[in-house]
């Protein structure tokens, strides 16, 4: 370790990384298990973006798209369609935002737990490395011009049935805590 | 020292004059012994050089041994005062604190023997394995603080100002030491190396300039940072310390056993459907 070509990058890029940790970030739920109350539910990240595919649904359809081809002028249709990804590329970021929550709801329980599991955390991990890059590739892959409408549904309709189990998980989560303060506070 | 180094090193001593005060005014060591201890080790330590400097003279064999003695000595310090940012607000966090404290004890012991393993090699000379092991444990203190505010990001603990400051001037302190020592231990262990030895003693008054210079350069820069470091300190207990959070009630074991297994497997199928939006 004495060569100061690689030991000053190394030495330069982790100060900035611990700096940058250091520095208070711009979302302000970046510390939500130290501020999290089980019994408040607005705290807690929940998804939201997916509610609305329908919406986005009528806007990229086929049907449109045919539409707009055939009969509007070529250049309001390029426009349109240009628009139109814009949307889907909109509501893939929105995606990204529920599964985001999801996966930080994960990181309070766990933080809020008195045992973690290594593997489990550990797979998290992996997995929300993984969404990263898929997400990456398919923003890039929309700007491109092509709009996956029906995997998009099917990607849709997961956040949604993972949302309904988050509230229900929630739901749980603040009885139990809720019994636990009443034991707690009968006990001492 | 020039005048420049000589106004850096009262100034210096006067911030850690300052500092002591105010860590016994803020009652620092009720909640932040080690990091005290630090302080006051570096205080001490400055006022034990001073003497012996002005006793032996500042060439002496005496002040040689004590100015590399208090550099080991103030970078152990360093050390346990780190171990303290690492267990302080995150013990509460029984569950995560039992994978955070393994990964940071695995680093530190890595480190360690990294370190003991990296003086073993130089050259015999005291010096040499001083600057060797305070550079290594100070690469060390860079690379276990980031770990630490790594976990604490990604699991939503906030440290508390006070402690932000501390690991802030840890690390300017550590970063200009891993730097600076490298540069001159690459220096003393190849290109002066030789000229060191006892045969080349009829050219040392020639080289004795540069070995100054070197050592002035070093020695500013070094004098900055670290005062640059004890004035953040300072600054962060300019105002009385909060008092310390609460600890948080935590969730029933079987929250966690029942949910994460679920989290994950929606996860992995979240990111089987993002495989499927890529296929043609």
């Amino acid at each position: 370790m004495n060569n100061l070509v690689i030991i000053v990058p190394i030495v330069i890029a982790l100060s900035g990384g611990l700096l940058w940790l250091l520095l208070p970030q711009r979302n302000t739920s970046a510390s939500p298990a130290s501020s999290f109350h089980p019994e408040i539910n607005e705290t807690l990240p929940s998804p939201r973006h997916y509610k609305h595919f329908r919406q986005i649904r009528q806007a990229l359809c086929a049907a449109d798209t045919e539409y707009l081809m055939k009969f509007a002028p070529p250049q309001v249709a390029k426009q349109a369609l240009r628009e139109r990804r814009a949307v889907a590329r909109g509501f893939l970021k929105g995606l990204h935002e529920d599964f985001s929550s999801l996966t930080k709801l994960g990181r309070i329980i766990a933080a809020l737990s008195p045992e973690v599991n290594r593997r489990q955390e550990t797979e998290r991990l992996l997995l929300t490395g993984k969404f990263q890059i898929l997400y990456g590739l398919i923003l890039l892959r929309l700007s491109m011009g092509n709009t996956p409408i029906e995997q998009l549904e099917h990607l849709t309709g997961l956040v949604g049935s993972m949302a309904a189990r988050m509230d229900e998980a929630m739901a749980k989560i603040a009885v139990l805590s809720a019994s636990q303060q009443i034991t707690g506070s009968l006990g001492s | 020292m020039n005048l420049l180094e000589h106004v850096l090193y009262w100034l210096t001593f006067s911030f850690l004059i300052v500092l002591s005060g105010l860590i016994l005014v803020r009652k620092v060591q009720r909640i932040l012994p080690f990091f005290a201890l630090y302080a006051w080790l570096l205080l001490t330590g400055t006022i034990v050089l001073y003497l012996v400097y002005g006793h032996f003279g500042f060439n002496s064999s005496p002040s040689y041994y004590s100015y590399w003695g208090s550099i080991l000595a103030n970078a152990s310090a360093r050390s346990l005062a780190i171990v303290e940012l690492c267990r302080y607000g995150l013990r509460a966090y029984q569950g995560i604190w039992s994978l955070i404290w393994r990964v940071l004890t695995a680093l530190s012991i890595y480190f360690l023997a990294h370190a003991i393993v990296d003086a073993w090699g130089q050259p015999d000379r005291f010096a040499i394995y001083g600057m060797t092991l305070d550079r290594d444990l100070a690469f060390a203190s860079i690379v276990i603080l980031t770990v630490l505010l790594l976990f604490r990001n990604y699991y939503g603990i906030a440290l508390e100002p006070m402690q932000k400051a501390i690991s802030l001037g840890i690390c300017i302190v550590c970063a200009v030491d891993v730097i600076g020592n490298t540069i001159l231990r690459n220096l003393f262990t190849g290109y002066l190396f030789s000229w060191l030895s006892s045969s080349q003693k009829a050219l040392w008054p020639t080289l004795e300039p540069q070995v100054h210079l070197v050592r002035d350069v070093w020695s500013t820069v070094h004098l900055f940072s670290f005062m640059f470091s004890i004035g953040i300190w300072c600054f962060a207990l300019r105002k009385p310390l909060p008092a310390p959070t609460e600890s948080p009630v935590l969730l029933p074991a079987g929250v966690y056993r029942d949910l994460s297994p679920a989290i994950n497997i929606r996860l992995a199928t979240f990111n089987d459907r993002m495989v499927e939006l890529l296929k043609p």
